[in-house]
Order: structure tokens, then sequence, then C-alpha cells
């Protein structure tokens, strides 16, 4: 069994083959994944909510500013940019019924994530995004591909 | 913070929530039908990161109840059950077989009524104490990861929040077969309101 790197919320984490890297029980959070097939580097942010408020202390937080500087760690990394592909996984409503307006912020973490992604020209190539069950996601470095489990359902690879 | 300022607000909150927890379990204990003792009650200020952590791991399946103050107190509760005291709870309620994977209408609305029965008598116990109205948004629940379940109500303490304090206190049946917790999740704004409160009555 390979190590896992687990990614909490509002935390960033950069890797390469054959490490894999992890982000447990997304609920209305997302994690943007990105992933340079050639060079084998991949990382994932979990960003908890759409937008960064200004000034601001942990930019992993939040999709905007959390997509830009995991983009650019994995540039420094190595990473070509021209060759890094999206995946995003999360942005459930957990809660329906809720009468606050945060009930749906699961979407619009989804939202800015790819607004900010074609912003920075990153093609979003495969998502398991929206819904309302919450999930875990498995980075694998070493091909690429993201496991999404899911609580009472099967697994899913994208 | 320093360090005796921290041990005091954190020793005051513990207080808070400790009365109000003791009267939701007694309430819980008479829908039950079954004695439920509260334990300690556990507080912690820590990067919003390690919360799920803190509760045991995001990756367990719990029933998670959840509601939002949004008066002059704005705080996020919770009454999360693990999965085998949820099914009990269920089984007991709806006199039927339950499987938590295939959840109908009629469960998780007994989830959620369980949940807004013990929400709501927490409520009244604090809201005496310290003689400020509370104002609940109807809650919701929902059987998930721990981890997905968390999110709106850390989502919830805003933009700004990198640190929260948790407020755990955990109740079981004298048999040891039903357990569960509630968590409280206050705004710093709250916090200090509450400390003002509980700091006059000689505290």
């Amino acid at each position: 069994m390979r190590e896992l790197r687990v990614v909490g919320i509002g935390q960033i984490a950069v890797g390469h083959a054959p490490e894999q890297i992890a982000c447990l029980g997304l609920g209305s959070c997302v994690a943007v994944i990105l992933y340079d097939p050639l060079s084998k580097i991949g990382g994932l942010v979990h960003v908890l909510l759409p937008k960064a408020p200004n000034p601001c202390t942990i930019e992993e937080k939040y999709a905007d500013t959390g997509t830009k500087k995991l983009l650019n760690e994995l540039i420094a990394r190595g990473a070509k940019k021209e060759k890094i592909v999206a995946k995003l996984v999360g942005g459930a409503q957990m809660f329906p019924n809720l009468n606050l307006s945060i009930a749906d912020i699961g979407k619009h973490n989804c939202w800015e994530a790819r607004r900010t992604l074609r912003q920075l020209g990153i093609h979003v190539v495969a998502h398991d995004t929206e819904g309302n069950r919450g999930r875990s996601a498995y980075l694998d470095t070493e091909t690429g591909r993201v496991r999404v489990d899911t609580a009472f359902a099967p697994t899913k690879v994208i | 913070m320093t360090d005796e300022h921290e041990g005091k607000v954190l020793g005051i909150i513990k207080e808070f929530a400790s009365i109000g927890a003791g009267n939701a379990a007694t309430a819980l204990s008479s829908l039950l039908d079954m004695e439920l003792m509260n334990e300690v009650t556990s507080c912690s200020i820590l990067p919003m990161s390690k919360v799920p952590e803190w509760l045991g791991g995001p990756n367990q399946i719990v029933a998670g109840t959840y509601t939002y103050l949004c008066g002059d107190l704005r705080c996020g509760v919770l009454v999360v059950l693990p999965s085998e005291s949820a099914i009990m709870l269920l089984e007991h309620l709806t006199k039927e077989k339950v499987s938590l994977g295939s959840i109908n209408r009629i469960q998780l609305s007994a989830l959620k009524e369980v949940g807004n029965i013990c929400l709501c008598w927490y409520l009244i116990a604090v809201s005496r104490m310290i003689d400020v109205d509370m104002i609940p948004a109807p809650p919701d629940a929902t059987v998930d990861m721990l981890g997905a379940v968390l999110d709106i109500p850390l989502a919830s303490l805003g933009a700004k929040v990198d640190t929260v304090i948790a407020v755990h206190t955990s109740f079981k049946a004298l048999d040891g077969n039903f357990e569960g917790y509630f968590l409280l999740l206050p705004e710093e704004s709250t916090l200090k309101l509450i400390l003002d409160k509980m700091g006059d009555t000689g505290k």
C-alpha cells in the first residue's frame, strides 16, 4: 500500500508518482485536482468557499485563490502548464432543506473553480460534482486517475 | 489569547454547553424511553482543517442534524449520531427495519425531528441561562461522511474564520447501546456575548 497524503479543508498538496493524495469527506467543499501526465506531477486543493476575502490569511481555503496557488505550486515543482489538466470533485448540497443561502455554497464553489480554471486556460477533463452526497477523492499520481468514493454507492473512477 | 485567559474562556464555554446538553439529553431520554447520560464536555480551539479529525475522522458515516442560530447569538449547532446509533433510534421510532443506505423520507424526517427536539431543548436551557433570545433556523438532517456533514457548518462561520472553537458533549445510554454528541460552533461575536453574560453571573 502506497503512502496516502490526506488534505484537510484549506490545505494544498502536490506530489509526483507514485504518491497518492486524497481529500476525505467532501460535502459542499470542492477538491480541485490538477495533473500533468507527462511529468506525473499532480496536486489538489481542498476549498471551502468560492471567493477569498481581502485580505485573506489562508489562500487555499477559497476556490479562486486556492486554484491559482495550486497551479503555481505544480509549475514550481516542474509541471508544464500546457500539459496540466483539471478534475473537480465535490460541491454537493448536503442540507437542501436549510433556509440559509449558504446551503447552496457547493454549487458556487464549483462555478468559481471552473471560472478560475478557464481564466488560467486549464481544461476540466472530468468531474463528479454537485448532487447531495458526500465524496472522498483519491488522486493516483502514477496515472492521473481519481477514485471517488461515496457513502452507500459504488466507487467511481474519473 | 494568553494561556490563562484561554483556559478561562474554555471553562465558561464548557459550562454553557454542559447545561444545554444536559437538558437536551433529558428530552431525548423521554423520547426514547431510556436513560441517557451526558459525558464530559470537551472544548477545543483548533484550525478548521483539524475539526473532522478531532471528532474521529472525516470518513466515518454519521447521521447529522444541523441548525444555525440567527438572532443575537450566531452559532452552528449539530446533533451527530454514529451509524449504529442512528439505526437503533430510527428502528425504535418507526418500528421498521432501517438501512442507512436507502433511508426513506419518513426516516429522514424522524431524524430531523429528533435533532430538532434536542436542539430546541439545548437552546431553551442556554437561552434562559444567559437571558438572550435564540432563533434557530429549521434544521436539516443527512446521513453521510462526517467530513461532508461538517462542510456547511464550517462554511457558515464566515469567510474570514480560520480557527474555530468547537464544543463537544457526548451522551450515552446506560447500557452503552446508544450514543452520540452535540457540537457547538460559535461565531466569535457570540463567544464574546456568552462570556460577557456568564461573567456577569459572578463567575
